[in-house]
C-alpha cells in the first residue's frame, strides 16, 4: 500500500519530467510558431488546439512544464541550501543568537509567500529568477526552523556528547554526526514543498508576477484561458490537469520517501 | 508559565519592530516612484520634480524614517500617497472583509478537517479511508483560485444562487448580502486549506491509534470511542494546533488570491494595489497589521498548545 | 463523512440563499432606478489634478463635476457652465459669461472667481494633470463681474475652448478634493468605499435644464475582467464601460438580455520606437519593422472581430483623420529590402519594454515572431507600469516600447521634440504650432493632416490598432454613453426600464 505510493508518485513524475526533458529535443510546434489560427478546437496537427495568437496548446503546455519542474528545483535548492545553513547555525548558537534566529525566522514566515514574491518582482521585475526566489526564501525559513529544531534533538545525544569530550572539531560534528541524522527527514520534507512550491508559482503567475509572457507558466495559460473558457474550454482544462499531476506525484513521491526513511510510521495497527 | 509570556512577549514586540525597519528599508531598497501612479502621459519633468517635493518622497532616507517611526509610535500609520485618505481607518474599513474571510475559512476547514481526518485514519484498512485520504490528495494539488472558479462557474452563473463577486456597498450593515458574497470564498479557502489539514489530523490520529497508553485503556476495557475521548483527543491536539497556527497564519496568502478571484475590498486587493503604486505608507501599515496578526496568531497557538498538553510547558527550556 | 460535509455545506448556502432574497429593496425602474455600472479604473483618489486618473475622469466628469464646456459623447464641444463666449480678433482674449443660478452640491453659488480658480487649480506648478502644457498659454485670467471671466492668452490656441472641457469648475473654498467633491453637476458624491465602489446619488437642485433621469448611480470596481464580466452576467452591474477582451462576449452576443455596443474609440495602442537610437534614428528601420508586422493578424488575434486598424496617430472620429493605413502596410518583402536600405540588412537585435498587464505581453509575442522573419531578434523585456514610466517616459533609456495611449487629440504630441519617443522633425513641429494658432478648425485639420501624413510615412512609431471601444449594457437600460471619449462616462441620461 505504501510503497504503492512512493511508485504512482515516481511514475507520475517520470512520465511529466520525461515529456518535459523530451520537450528540449521534440516539439510539435516551435513555441513562438503563431501559424496555428485564432483558437482552433483540439484536433488534427494541434492536439489540444491553439491559443488566441495561434500557438499549438500542447508545445505551450509541455514548455510551461520546463517552468514548474525548473521552479520546484530551483526552489528547493535556494530553500533546502538556505534552510539547513540557517537551521544548523542557529542549532549550534547561543541562546542569544538562537533567539536572535527564531525572530528572523518568525518575521520571515509572517511574511507569506506571496508578499515576499511581490516585493522581489516589484524589485527585479517579474521573471521565473524572481519567482523562485521568493518561493526559495520563503521555504528556506520553514526548513531552517525544521532544521533547528532537528540539530537540537541531535546535538542532545549521547554519542554528540561523547564526540565533544574526545576533542573532534565542530565540522567534523556535522558532517559525521548531525547530517546523517536529519538529512531523511529534511530531503522529505523538501519533496513536500517542492509540491507546494509548483502551486505557489501557478498562483503567482495567475496575478502576474510569475514567469512573464512569452514563456508561458502553466498558471499563466490557466490565467489566460479564463477569459476564454466557453469557447476553448480544452485551453483551460489541460494546463489545470497537468499541474495537479504534477503536484501530486510529487506529494506521493514525499509521502512515499517519508515512509521509507522513517520506517516508525509504517506500522500497523 | 508568566516567565513565559514575559519571554514571548518581549519577542513578539522585538519580532515587529524588526519587521517594521527591515520593511521600510527593503521598500526603499526598491526602485520604483510613488509620483509614476500619480501622472499620467504628458506630464512635464517640471510637474514630476513638483510631485516628489510635494509627496516628500525626495526628502533624505533618514528624515523620512525618523518622521514615520514618530508617527507610529503614536499609533499614526500616516496618509496614502495615492489616496490621500489615512491608513489606519482604510485598514480598519478593509478587516471587515479579511477577517471574517479568514476567520471563517479557517474554522470550516477544521470543522471538515478534523472529522474527515479521523475517519480516514480509523478506517485506514477498509475502502473508504484511502478515498478520504486520496480526496485529500487531490485537494492539496489543486490551486486555490481554480476551485474559486469553479465554484463561482456553479454556484454563481448556472445555478444563480450566490453572488459571482463583490461585497455589498453597505457592508455588514446589510448582513445577509455580506454573509452571501462571503460564502463562495468562504468555502473556497476551507475547502483548499483543509486539505493539508486533513493530513496532519489523519497522521496525528494514526499516531494514537498505535499508541501503547491507548492499548492499555482498550485492555483495561474501555471502549474504542471513549478511550479516545479520554486519552486520544488530548495527545492529538498539541501537535495538530501547532499545524493549525501555521495554517492561520498562511491563509493570509490564500486570501490575496481568492480576494482577487471574488473581487473583494480586503486588505490583500489594498496591498497588491499599493504595491503596484509604491504606496509606501499603505504598504508598510497593512504588512505591519499582517505581520502583528500572523506572529500574534503562531504566539496564541503556542499558548493553546501548552493548554492542551501541560506536559510541554514542564519541559520548557 | 464527505457527504455529510457537503449536504451541510449546501444546506448552509441554501440557507443563506434565503435569508438573501428578502434583502432586495432597492427600486429597479425608472427615475427611482439606481444604475450599477462596473468598471476596471478605479480612482486614485477624486481630484483630476492630483492624480485621480482615468477612473476619476469616468466616474466624477460631467457627473459631478462640469466645466465651462462639454465634450460630448459625439466628440462636439458645447457650452456648459459658460453659456456664451467672445473670442477677440487676435484670438488673444477669451470672454465668458456663466450660466445663471448655478449652485454648488454644497449650496454655494457659482461665482467667476471659481471658474478662475478652477483653471489656476490645473496650471499650478504642482498640478499633476497630464494637460497642464495644453494650458500655458493663459498669462491672465481677469474677473470683472461675478459672471464674467475673462482669459488672456500668450499666442492663440484653436483648441483653447475644448482643453477647457476637462478643466472642473470646482468650489475652491471645499478645501482638499481629493477624498471630497463639491461640484455643480447632476450627481453629489455618495460614498468612496475604496476598493469597492463609489456611488453618486442625483442632485435634485441640479441648475440645469434636465435632472438626471436616475436616482443615482453606483460604480462597482474590479481588477479582474472575469469578475468584472461574471458580474454582469449575475446582475450584480447593469453596465460595462469598456469590455477588456473579446472572449467574453460570446457570453453576451447570444443572450438577448445583453446589449453590445461598439462605439468610437480613441484608445491606440503603439510600438513605440527611441526615435533617437541607432537603428531606429532611421525612418527605414522603423518602416520595415512596421512594415513587416502584420497588424490585421494582430488585431484578430487580441480582439477578434472588434477594433480597427490605423495607419497613424489619428482615429477615424477626428476632423483630421485620414486613411494612411496603405503607408508602410504589411509586406514582409519590402521590410527585407528597408532594413538593408536603412544598414542593417543582416537584421539586428533589440530590446522591447513591454507593460506587463494585458495587451502587452501578448501583442509583444506577436511582433517578436513575425519580425524574426525578416532577421530582427526582439528580446522581450517585461516591466511594471511604475518602471514604464521611470525609464521610459522620464529616463527615455529605451530601445522600443509598447503603450495604449487613450487621449482624444493627442497626435500634437508628435511636435514635441523632447516627448519620451523623441521623434524629431521641424516639419511636424512647425506645422502642429500653427495648426494651433489656425483662425479656423478647417486650417487647423488641414495643417494637423499634413503633419499626420509625414509622421505616418516616416513611420514615428508603429500604431499597431485603435482598441475598440465596447460597452457591453443589459438590454433594459438605455441613453448610455457609447464612445468613452477621453474616459468619460455620462451616467445622467440612462434610464432602466
Amino acid at each position: 500500500m505504501r510503497r504503492l505510493h512512493l511508485i504512482a508518485g515516481l511514475l507520475l513524475v517520470t512520465v511529466i519530467g520525461g515529456a518535459v526533458l523530451m520537450s528540449y529535443l521534440w516539439l510539435p510546434f516551435a513555441p513562438d510558431d503563431t501559424s496555428g489560427g485564432r483558437l482552433t478546437p483540439p484536433g488534427g496537427d494541434h492536439w489540444l488546439g491553439t491559443d488566441k495568437l495561434g500557438r499549438d496548446l500542447f508545445s505551450q503546455l509541455l514548455v510551461g512544464g520546463r517552468i514548474a519542474l525548473g521552479t520546484a528545483l530551483g526552489a528547493v535548492t535556494v530553500g533546502g541550501l538556505l534552510g539547513v545553513l540557517f537551521g544548523l547555525l542557529a542549532g549550534f548558537a547561543s541562546r542569544w543568537l538562537d533567539d536572535a534566529v527564531a525572530v528572523a525566522l518568525d518575521i520571515l514566515i509572517a511574511f507569506p509567500t506571496l508578499l515576499l514574491a511581490m516585493l522581489i518582482v516589484a524589485g527585479f521585475g517579474a521573471s521565473l529568477g524572481a519567482a523562485v526566489l521568493a518561493i526559495g526564501l520563503a521555504m528556506a525559513a520553514i526548513v531552517a526552523r525544521l532544521t533547528r529544531i532537528l540539530v537540537k534533538q541531535v546535538l542532545s545525544k549521547d554519542f554528540v556528547t561523547a564526540a565533544r569530550i574526545s576533542g573532534i572539531s565542530w565540522p567534523r560534528i556535522v558532517l559525521t554526526h548531525v547530517l546523517p541524522n536529519i538529512w531523511p527527514v529534511v530531503l522529505v520534507n523538501l519533496a513536500l514543498q517542492a509540491g507546494l512550491a509548483v502551486l505557489a508559482e501557478a498562483s503567482l503567475s495567475y496575478l502576474g508576477l510569475g514567469t512573464p509572457p512569452p514563456n508561458a507558466s502553466w498558471g499563466r495559460m490557466l490565467f489566460e484561458a479564463q477569459a476564454t473558457v466557453l469557447t476553448a474550454p480544452v485551453a483551460a482544462i489541460a494546463p489545470g490537469v497537468a499541474l495537479v499531476a504534477l503536484v501530486i506525484g510529487i506529494n506521493l513521491t514525499a509521502d512515499g520517501l517519508r515512509d521509507l526513511a522513517d520506517p516508525t510510521r509504517r506500522r500497523s495497527r | 508559565m508568566v516567565r513565559y509570556l514575559i519571554r514571548r512577549t518581549a519577542l513578539l514586540l522585538a519580532s515587529l519592530a524588526l519587521a517594521g525597519v527591515a520593511l521600510f528599508v527593503l521598500l526603499r531598497l526598491l526602485p520604483g516612484d510613488p509620483v509614476n501612479a500619480l501622472l499620467s502621459v504628458g506630464a512635464t519633468d517640471a510637474q514630476i520634480a513638483a510631485a516628489r517635493r510635494e509627496l516628500g518622497t525626495d526628502a533624505p532616507l533618514a528624515t523620512q524614517f525618523l518622521a514615520w517611526l514618530g508617527d507610529v509610535a503614536t499609533f499614526d500609520l500616516g496618509s496614502s500617497l495615492i489616496s490621500r485618505l489615512p491608513v489606519g481607518p482604510e485598514i480598519a474599513a478593509r478587516l471587515p472583509v479579511t477577517v471574517p474571510l479568514t476567520l471563517a475559512g479557517f474554522v470550516l476547514a477544521v470543522l471538515i478537517a478534523v472529522p474527515v481526518g479521523f475517519l480516514a485514519a480509523y478506517r485506514a484498512d477498509r475502502w473508504d479511508g484511502p478515498l478520504l485520504n486520496g480526496v485529500a490528495q487531490l485537494g492539496l494539488a489543486v490551486p486555490a483560485f481554480w476551485v474559486g472558479l469553479l465554484l463561482v462557474s456553479v454556484f454563481a452563473l448556472n445555478l444563480r444562487v450566490l453572488p459571482a463577486g463583490g461585497f455589498p456597498p453597505a457592508g455588514w450593515s446589510d448582513p445577509a448580502a455580506s454573509v452571501e458574497a462571503l460564502t463562495l470564498p468562504v468555502i473556497t479557502i476551507a475547502l483548499v486549506m483543509s486539505a493539508s489539514l486533513i493530513r496532519y489530523v489523519r497522521a496525528a490520529t494514526l499516531d494514537v491509534l498505535g499508541s501503547d497508553f491507548l492499548r492499555t485503556a482498550r485492555a483495561l476495557g474501555s471502549s474504542l470511542p471513549a478511550a479516545m475521548w479520554r486519552h486520544g483527543l488530548r495527545n492529538a491536539a498539541a501537535p495538530v494546533i501547532a499545524v493549525l497556527a501555521i495554517e492561520l497564519a498562511t491563509t493570509f496568502l490564500g486570501a490575496v488570491v481568492i480576494e482577487s478571484v471574488f473581487a473583494l475590498p480586503g486588505l490583500g486587493s489594498m496591498l497588491i494595489r499599493a504595491i503596484s503604486q509604491r504606496d509606501y505608507p499603505v504598504i508598510q501599515g497593512v504588512m505591519l497589521v499582517s505581520t502583528f496578526a500572523v506572529l500574534a496568531v503562531g504566539f496564541l497557538g503556542d499558548l493553546a498548545q501548552r493548554v492542551a498538553d501541560p506536559r510541554l510547558l514542564r519541559g520548557h527550556r | 463523512m464527505k457527504r455529510a460535509w457537503i449536504a451541510v455545506a449546501a444546506a448552509s448556502a441554501l440557507l443563506l440563499t434565503a435569508c438573501g432574497d428578502g434583502g432586495e429593496s432597492t427600486p429597479t425602474d425608472g427615475a427611482s432606478a439606481i444604475i450599477n455600472v462596473g468598471s476596471v479604473y478605479e480612482p486614485q483618489n477624486l481630484d483630476n489634478t492630483a492624480g485621480g486618473g482615468q477612473g476619476v475622469t469616468e466616474a466624477l466628469n460631467g457627473n459631478v463635476y462640469e466645466g465651462l464646456f462639454r465634450l460630448t459623447d459625439a466628440g462636439t464641444v458645447e457650452p456648459l457652465l459658460a453659456t456664451a463666449h467672445t473670442v477677440s480678433e487676435d484670438g488673444l482674449t477669451y470672454t465668458f459669461t456663466l450660466a445663471q443660478g448655478v449652485t454648488f452640491h454644497s449650496g454655494k453659488a457659482l461665482t467667476s472667481a471659481d471658474v478662475k480658480a478652477s483653471i489656476e487649480r490645473v496650471t499650478a506648478e504642482t498640478s499633476k494633470s497630464a494637460r497642464r502644457s495644453n494650458l500655458s498659454v493663459i498669462s491672465a485670467i481677469a474677473t470683472p463681474d461675478d459672471r464674467t471671466v475673462t482669459v488672456t492668452l500668450s499666442k492663440p490656441s484653436i483648441s483653447f475652448v475644448y482643453h477647457l472641457s476637462y478643466v472642473w469648475i470646482v468650489n475652491t473654498a471645499a478645501g482638499d478634493l481629493s477624498t471630497t467633491a463639491d461640484g455643480t453637476g447632476p450627481y453629489k458624491l455618495g460614498e468612496w468605499k475604496r476598493g469597492a465602489t463609489l456611488s453618486l446619488t442625483r442632485n435634485d437642485a441640479y441648475w440645469g435644464a434636465s435632472k438626471a433621469k436616475n436616482a443615482g448611480a453606483v460604480y462597482h470596481y474590479y481588477t479582474d475582467a472575469t469578475a468584472l464580466n461574471n458580474a454582469l452576467l449575475t446582475n450584480a452591474i447593469d453596465v460595462v464601460t469598456s469590455e477588456q477582451s473579446p472572449d467574453a462576449l460570446a457570453q453576451f452576443e447570444s443572450n438577448p438580455l445583453y446589449t453590445i455596443n461598439e462605439g468610437t474609440s480613441t484608445t491606440k495602442l503603439l510600438l513605440a520606437f527611441n526615435d533617437r537610437v541607432a537603428p531606429f534614428d532611421k525612418p527605414q528601420v522603423r518602416k520595415a519593422v512596421s512594415a513587416a508586422i502584420d497588424n490585421a493578424k494582430l488585431l484578430t488575434s487580441i480582439w477578434g472581430e472588434y477594433g480597427t486598424l490605423i495607419g497613424s496617430m489619428v482615429p477615424p472620429g477626428d476632423p483630421w483623420y485620414e486613411d494612411l493605413t496603405s503607408v508602410n502596410a504589411y509586406d514582409v518583402e519590402a521590410a527585407k529590402k528597408l532594413l538593408a536600405e536603412g544598414g542593417v540588412g543582416g537584421g539586428f537585435t533589440f530590446t522591447l519594454d513591454t507593460p506587463n498587464y494585458d495587451p502587452h505581453p501578448t501583442a509583444a509575442t506577436f511582433i517578436k515572431s513575425e519580425l524574426a522573419k525578416i532577421g530582427v531578434t526582439v528580446e522581450i523585456n517585461t516591466i511594471t507600469s511604475d518602471e514604464w514610466y521611470t525609464k521610459v517616459y522620464q529616463q527615455r533609456d529605451f530601445q522600443a516600447t509598447m503603450q495604449e495611449h487613450v487621449n482624444d487629440r493627442d497626435v500634437v504630441w508628435y511636435g514635441n521634440p523632447d516627448f519620451y519617443w523623441g521623434y524629431s522633425n521641424a516639419t511636424v513641429t512647425d506645422l502642429v504650432a500653427q495648426a494651433e494658432a489656425a483662425k479656423t478648425e478647417a486650417d487647423q485639420a488641414a495643417l494637423l493632416k499634413q503633419a499626420n501624413k509625414i509622421i505616418a510615412e516616416e513611420a514615428a512609431s508603429d500604431w499597431l490598432y485603435l482598441y475598440p471601444q465596447i460597452v457591453v449594457a443589459s438590454s433594459s437600460l438605455s441613453g448610455y454613453p457609447l464612445n468613452g471619449r477621453n474616459s468619460q462616462f455620462f451616467v445622467y441620461d440612462i434610464v432602466k426600464s
